[in-house]
This record gives structure tokens, sequence and C-alpha cells, in this order.
């Protein structure tokens, strides 16, 4: 009988994040959020007026906003976000050299891999700890050719005229509850500008780590993708699991603009006691191609919906999605399309596995305004069902305004087949071993299109789940 | 998606949708010679009513109709309860036509505005206990079964607004009961005509078909155009217990002016067998809720509709498939052709209970944009909290097939009629998965008329 090495080494049963680094912040707001927060985070940062006044707005739509009553279960939230601190500050400034960088701080990414990732796979690394960027780093011949790889705050300080040009016009504070909170008291991030027609040929990178118990985490990104460029932004989140709930609420903006190519991953492996409520919006101009690639494994509760507004003609705009659901976590997760110009396309492709008492729902919206002729779309949802507690929902919403148009949406559910499982034991395989391999099956249409290490991780998380799944 | 639906509170919507017309005086007085069961029964469906908010698009249910500006309650005033005959000679040629085709039946029963006018129902049926007649008249005749299952366990008063409303509001409706075993090779025909324009008209139908029956069930509802808004509020509430077979269809054509609220639910009990068609055509609104609850072992419904809107017709289908028992299964398919600025909603959810292992449940929804301002809105959602379940849906919305125009037209067909036959087509399909006699002819030559005009 073949012994599956993979499985036996692992040998791991519990959530691998799970490190809590001794440190003690520079600062820290009080817990909650008020107008008292907002301006001690914009004194922080030294911010034009501008900026103050933007956040200052976003808190009052904040306010006034109901929680929403749809998604996952928010009842306990509003308790959380009283407790919670809004704003933490790691270290005194943000540093270039990985030396520099406190060695608390500089240890915890090293137990994440991310410096010898550096090295080896990717143009660029951001690394957030907390409220605040820790580290940014651009190889010499991007920068060279004038990419900007900056964290959000620098990106407002050194390129302001770009950076107001575009901040906060992608999604707008009032587009919803959380797009405004995070509006008012966003910090760290990203700010990302790729030239015209340059093309990066390895991945830019941006980690989050949230150490701190009971804090919220509120990055905000801007993207600009101009003419002809085409590059890969990854994105993936830890935390040590609590007893307390912590919060991470994002916003992500990105314009990728006519004929440019984008592609933005990201890998979620928060902590099971994380509320992960984030929005991501990118704007498609003329024949340009944005792919979201959309990897929920980890949080308590992900409410996020990437969405592609294709407002330029021939634009195309894909999301692909892949949500894992263990015990007592629920992804609701999915993408949304806007056809607002004439012969865009787009896609998406969700899978889906919820195991013991998790659930996924897999929420969308494909819409075609009047005039979008001649579009096309086209939504596919599978969802497997590891136990008979394990639930799923699909809610897709399709609204067409013009007739010229093609949209389709198939949606499946299953559990792991009995014959699948047969066969595989009949060659000598464990049921937990069958059972993993008809899982990463599953997800390999997915799996393969991320990098290789992300493609490792994702199949090595699959084999941990599904340990102690069957029966 | 990016606003969130709320639900307002108990509070801000209190008496919502009371008034002049529609008030608690005019329940007391409905039910003011009624036994006692059912003049609290009634009540505390007002009750229901009152405290019930209007529902506003921010509701789920309702995102796609904007009730505040479809549908104004204050000018309605309901049909009294009348005792009516019906007088062939002096009936309006629209249901004439209407009933034409009707001769073939088990049974017949006519409704004018609410209040039924003349019922027959063959000897030989009528000899094995085979019920059919007005509600009112079974509420004498038949106490115990209208007392137990009227508005209690399909379509209770607390469901929603609407149900409520005709809950306590109800002038009359229909009664079919059939007993252990009678199996009736004939469809029962019921035809309602809508004569008063500008009115609110609620009526109700049970239909119970006890172990091992079987039975069709074809209602079509009617106007000539209505002069102004007319509220017809139809409460369907249907039973199949062990082994029963029942198929129910419901042919809405309704003049222009008309809002038609059609509340349906469906109970399938072990092994039976449950199949509904809705077929609307007509009507300005036309909203149809329709749950279908599969509560026995082994139950299986079958849920088809097809609509054709023109004009500016606005059509919204909400329909449920509740897996509570397991094995069994349940087949969605509504089609919509959409022409001018007309506008389609399609809400759907399978709901797979804790517990309904081996669930078979599918849903499609499929429409066609005929004109440059038609629209279709498509919400087929599925939530499954068991495992070992089979269950898909799908959505399609687009314009007519260019392949299929393309081959009938090198056949030498003009444009115009290789349209027409691929739309027919298009919506035949639903008509060829339930093919009881005369509804098929019928629905297919309303379709042509259509199409034609």
């Amino acid at each position: 009988m073949p012994q599956n090495e993979v499985i036996q080494d692992l040998g791991l049963d519990e959530y691998k994040y799970h490190f809590i680094t001794e440190d003690e912040p520079v600062f820290r707001s009080g817990r909650g959020l008020n107008e008292k927060v907002v301006r001690e985070i914009s004194a922080q940062k030294d911010e034009p007026q501008w900026m103050l006044d933007f956040r200052l707005k976003a808190l009052k739509i904040y306010n006034a906003k109901p929680m929403p009553t749809w998604g996952g279960d928010l009842s306990n939230l509003e308790a959380v976000l009283d407790e919670i601190y809004f704003y933490v500050r790691p270290q005194e400034k943000m540093e270039r050299s990985w030396d520099d960088v406190p060695p608390n701080i500089k240890e915890t990414f090293e137990r994440l891999g991310i410096p010898e990732a550096e090295q080896k796979i990717l143009a660029g690394v951001g690394a957030q700890y907390e409220s605040e960027m820790v580290y940014h780093s651009l190889k010499k011949e991007w920068d060279d050719k004038g990419v900007i790889f900056d964290s959000i705050e620098d990106g407002l300080k050194n390129h302001p005229e770009i950076f107001r040009e575009h901040f906060g016009t992608v999604i707008p504070s009032a587009d919803n509850k959380f797009s405004a909170m995070n509006s008012a008291v966003w910090s760290g991030g990203s700010f990302v500008y790729i030239p015209k027609g340059v093309e990066l040929d390895t991945p830019l990178q941006a980690y989050f780590r949230v150490n701190q118990e009971q804090m919220g985490q509120f990055e905000r990104t801007l993207i600009i993708a101009d003419e002809g460029s085409k590059a890969h932004y990854i994105e993936g989140c830890t935390a040590p699991v609590y007893s307390t709930e912590s919060f991470h609420s994002g916003v992500i903006e990105i314009v990728v603009k006519p004929n440019a190519h984008f592609r933005y991953t990201t890998i979620q492996n928060w902590s099971n006691n994380m509320y992960n409520l984030v929005t991501q919006r990118a704007l498609v101009h003329e024949n340009a191609t944005m792919e979201w690639l959309d990897g929920n494994l980890g949080s308590k509760l992900t409410m996020k919906y990437p969405s592609c507004y294709l407002v330029g003609e021939g634009a195309h705009g894909s999301v692909l999605s892949i949500a894992y659901s263990g015990d007592g976590q629920h992804q609701d997760t999915g993408g949304k399309l806007i056809h607002a110009a004439p012969h865009t396309t787009s896609q998406i492709i969700s899978k889906s596995i919820s195991k013991g008492t998790g659930r996924s729902t897999y929420r969308g919206l494909c819409q075609v305004h009047e005039g979008a002729v001649g579009s096309k779309s086209n939504v596919e949802c599978d969802a497997l069902l590891i136990n008979e507690t394990s639930r799923t929902d699909t809610y897709p919403y399709i609204e067409i305004e013009e007739k010229r148009s093609n949209i389709g949406h198939e949606a499946t559910v299953s559990k792991v087949g009995d014959e699948q499982l047969f066969y595989l034991m009949s060659r000598g395989m464990s049921e937990e071993e069958a059972m993993a391999l008809i899982v990463r099956g599953f997800i390999e249409p997915i799996a393969k299109l991320l990098p290789l290490e992300y493609a490792v991780e994702l199949n090595r998380l699959i084999d941990l789940e599904m340990e102690g799944s069957v029966g | 998606m990016a606003e969130s639906p709320t639900i307002e509170g108990p509070v801000a919507g209190m008496m919502e949708g009371v008034t002049e017309h529609l008030n608690r005086q005019t329940v007391e007085a409905l039910a003011a010679d009624e036994p006692k069961w059912l003049a609290e029964r009634r009540l505390a469906a007002w009750d229901a009513y009152e405290r019930t908010p209007m529902p506003t698009t921010r509701l789920e249910e309702w995102r796609y109709t904007d009730l505040s500006r479809k549908l104004d309650l204050a000018p309605l005033r309901p049909v009294p309860w009348e005792a009516r005959s019906f007088d062939r000679s002096a009936a309006p040629a629209g249901l004439l036509d209407a009933m034409e085709d009707d001769r073939e039946a088990s049974g017949h029963l006519v409704e004018l505005d609410g209040t039924v006018a003349s019922t027959d129902l063959r000897e030989e049926f009528a000899s094995k206990g085979v019920v059919l007649t007005s509600l009112r008249a079974a509420v004498e005749s038949h106490p115990e079964l209208i007392q137990e299952l009227l508005a209690t366990q399909a379509l209770p008063a607390d469901l929603g607004k609407f149900q409520a409303l005709n809950a306590a509001l109800w002038t009359d409706g229909i009664l079919l009961y059939v007993p252990k075993g009678v199996r009736m090779e004939r469809p029962i025909r019921v035809s309602r005509w809508i004569e008063s324009a500008g009115k609110a008209h609620f009526s109700r139908t049970l239909i119970v078909a006890e172990e091992g029956s079987q039975v069709s069930y074809v209602d079509e509802i009617g106007s000539d155009p209505l002069s102004s808004q007319t509220l017809v509020s139809s409460a369907v509430e249907v039973f199949t217990r062990p082994n029963a077979q029942l198929q129910y269809v419901s042919l809405q054509r309704l003049g222009r002016g008309a809002f038609h609220l059609s509340q349906q639910r469906t109970i399938a009990e072990k092994d039976s067998t449950l199949d509904t068609l809705n077929v609307s055509i007509g009507a300005s609104v036309a909203r149809l809720d329709l749950n279908a609850r599969l509560v026995g072992l082994g139950a299986n419904s079958d849920m088809l509709g097809l609509c054709f809107g023109e004009d500016d017709q606005h059509f919204d289908h909400n329909t449920s498939q509740d897996h509570v028992a397991p094995n069994a299964t349940s087949d969605l398919l509504y089609k919509g052709a959409l022409d001018d600025r007309a506008r389609s909603v399609f809400r759907g959810i399978i709901k797979v209970h804790r517990g309904a292992l081996g669930t078979d449940a599918y849903q499609t929804n499929r429409n066609l944009l005929l004109s440059e301002k038609a629209r279709a809105d498509s919400l087929p959602n599925l939530e499954i909290e068991a495992d070992d379940v089979r269950c898909s849906h799908g959505a399609t919305i687009g314009q007519l097939d260019q392949d299929h125009l393309f081959y009938l037209m090198s056949r030498g067909l003009p444009r115009s009629l290789a349209e027409r036959l691929v739309v027919i087509g298009f919506l035949g399909e639903i008509l060829s998965r339930l093919p009881l006699g005369g509804v098929v002819e019928k629905v297919t030559g309303i379709i042509e008329e259509k199409l034609h005009a």
C-alpha cells in the first residue's frame, strides 16, 4: 500500500499561522470608532486637509448607514467594533531594507516565508503589520522603468496628483457601510502604478498580518495599470487565533486603462475569529482585462464580492473564486460584473467546499446595461459538501436590459461521490487520502492559475483539512 | 447587492394599507353571520395585515416590483358577496370563448367577480364522494375540512402582507375534494371572470387529493380590459396525500388594468406527485408567489411556468422548492418571452432542509428578449443544508437564436414568421412537459394570436 508522504509528513492539526509576536506598539488609538480616532489617525499620518475632510465625511456616511441584514451573521459585530482598536502603529517609519525592520516583526514575516519568496519569485514586496506597512521594496529593474510600488501613505505624499485623481473614485465612500468605515479609518495598503506598456514578468506581493488581539485592520489599496501594461498583484493575510474577535475591512480600487492586463490574487487565510468584510472593485477600460483570483480559506465570516465595471468597449473581466468553509466558518463570496459598454465579456467561476458546520455562499451580480450590445457573460458555480452538517447557498442576481447580449448562469451542488471514493480506495488509498485527492481535483481548475508556491500551499491546506473529515 | 435590503421594524409599518374601504369594519361585516371560528380567523388575519408593513423594494422578495408605484390601494373597494347565478345568454363573450373548449371535463365551475355562480360535477364522481363546490357553501357543508385546512397549513395569514389580506377578506372561492382512491381521467375546469373594474377581488382555492387519488385541475382567470386599476387576489392551497397524483394548471388572461396577485402553496406527502403549470399572459402587473413543499418521503413536484409579455406588462415570479423530507424530487422550468417594454422577474429558491438527504432538485429559468426595451431579471437561488443531494440551477437571458432563425429563413420562411416559430418553440417546451388535453392548444393559440398582433 503506497504511503502518501505529504499527508504523513504534515502531522499538523491546527491553524499553522497561530503564533503571537510579543511587542509594544508605538501608538495605539482608543477602542471603538469615533471622530477623535479618525482625527488621530489623520494626524499620525500628517495628512493634507482634503484627506482629513474625506475621512470625516466618510465617518458620517458610516454612521448613517444601517448594518447589512443580508449575507453573514453580523448581529454581534457592533459589540465587537466597540472593543477593537482601529489604529495600531507598530513602528516609527516604513523600512526599505529588510535589515532595518524591527527584529520581532522581521521574525514574524520570516516565519511566514516572505523574505525567501521575495528573493525567488517576486518583483516587489510590501508587508503590513497591524495598521502600517512596515516594509516595502521593489526590484531595481522595475523601479528604473517607472513602476511605483509603495505604501498608500507614501503614494499620497509622493504622487499627490495621480493619487487624488483616482482615490475614492472607483469605490465611493457611500458604496456600502464598510467602504465608508474604511474610508474613515484607512491605514496601510499599497499604491501601485504601472506605466504605459510596462509588463512585469513576476508578481508584486503585499502581505497582511494582524498580530495584536482585538484590532481592526483597514488597508486601502489603489492600483493604476496604465495603457498596455501588464502586472500581477498578490495579497496574503494571516493572524493568530485569539479568543476575542478581530476585524479586517479593506478597500481595493483598481483602474485598468485601455489594453492593460491586471490580475489581483488574494489568498486570505485569516484566523477563524476574524470578520473579513472587503470591497474590491476594478474599473476596466477599452480592451483591457481584469482578473480577480480570490481564495478565501480563513476567517470567521468573509463577505467579499470582487467587481469588474466594464466601462470600455471590448473590456473583459473575470472572477475566479475559491472558498473553503470549515467548522464555524461562513464564506459569503462571489463577484459582480457590470457590463456598461458594448462587446464586453465576463465570467465568474466559483468553487466552494463546505465541511463540518461550515457554510459557503455564492452571491453574485451580473448586470447588462442598455446599449451594452454584444455583451457576453457566463457564471458557473460548483459547491462540494463534505458533511451532513455543511451548508451551501447560491444567490446569483442577473439583471439584463439589453437584448443583444448573451448571459448564462449554472450551478451544481454535490457531495463527494461514493463511487469516486470506492474507486480510489480500491486502488489502495485510505479514505482520507481519496477524499483529499477528490477535493484537490475539484479545485484544480483554479489552483492551477496560482503561482506555484500558492498552489502547493492550497493543496497542503486541503490535505490538512480533510484529515479526520471522513465519517 | 451594493445596498442592504432591510426589514423595517414593526412600528414603522403599522396600519400600512388600511384604507377607507379596506379596514376592520369591512372584515367585521363579512364575518358577521359566519361561524365563530371563521370570524375569528378573519379578524386574526386582519391583525396580521395591520401589523405587517407594506413590502418595499428593500425586501429581497420585492426587490424588482415597487408596490408604491405599481399599486394604489386607496380607491379599491372590495366586491361584496352576493348570490349569483350563471346566465349563459348574459355572460361576457370572453368568458364564453374561454369556456368553449372546456366541454370535456369531469366537472365545471364558474366564478364571477369572486363569487361562484355555477358548479356541475359528473354524477359518477359526485356519487364517489368528490366535492366541487363554492367555499362559502363548503363552510356549511364541510366545516371540519375547511376549519382544518383553510389558511392554516399552506397559506397562513402571517406568511405575508397579501396572504393576510386575502385570508381576512376572501368573498368566495372553490373547494375540490377528491376522496381516497378516486381517479378522474378528465380535468376539473374552472372559469373565473372579473367584471367590475376598479375593485378588489379576493378569492381562495382549496384542493385536497386524498390517498391514492388522481385528478387534474385547470383554472382559467380572465377579463376584458379594465378601465381602472383592479386588484385580483387569488390564494391557492393544494394538498396531496400519500400516493396521490395531482396536476394544477393556472391560466391567467386578465385584461390590462389588472394587478394580479396569485399566491399558491402546494404540500406533497409521501410518494405523491404534485405538478403545477402557471401560464401568465394578461394583466398589467402579475405577481406569482409559488411555494412547493415536499413533506413526505419520495414526493415529487414538477413546476412549470411561462409568461409572454408585451407593452409595459410586468411579471414577477417568486418561487420556492422546499425540501423538508428525504428522497423527494422537484424540477422547475420557467420561461419568459418579452416584447416591447415588458419586464419579467424570476426569483426562485431551492431550499434543502437539514436531513432531507437524497434530494434531487433542479431549477431552470430561461428568458428571451424580443425588443430593445424589454428587460429580464433572474435570481435562481440555492440553500442547501444536507450533503447527499443533487441540485443544480441555471438561468439564461438572450435573444432569438440566430441559427434557428437562419435555418427557417433558408427554407424560405419570411423573417417575421420564422421569429414567431422560434418563440412558439421556445415557450412550447413548457407545454409539452404537461400535455393536458386542451391546455396546449389553448395556450399555443393565445401566443400565436399575440405574435400576429
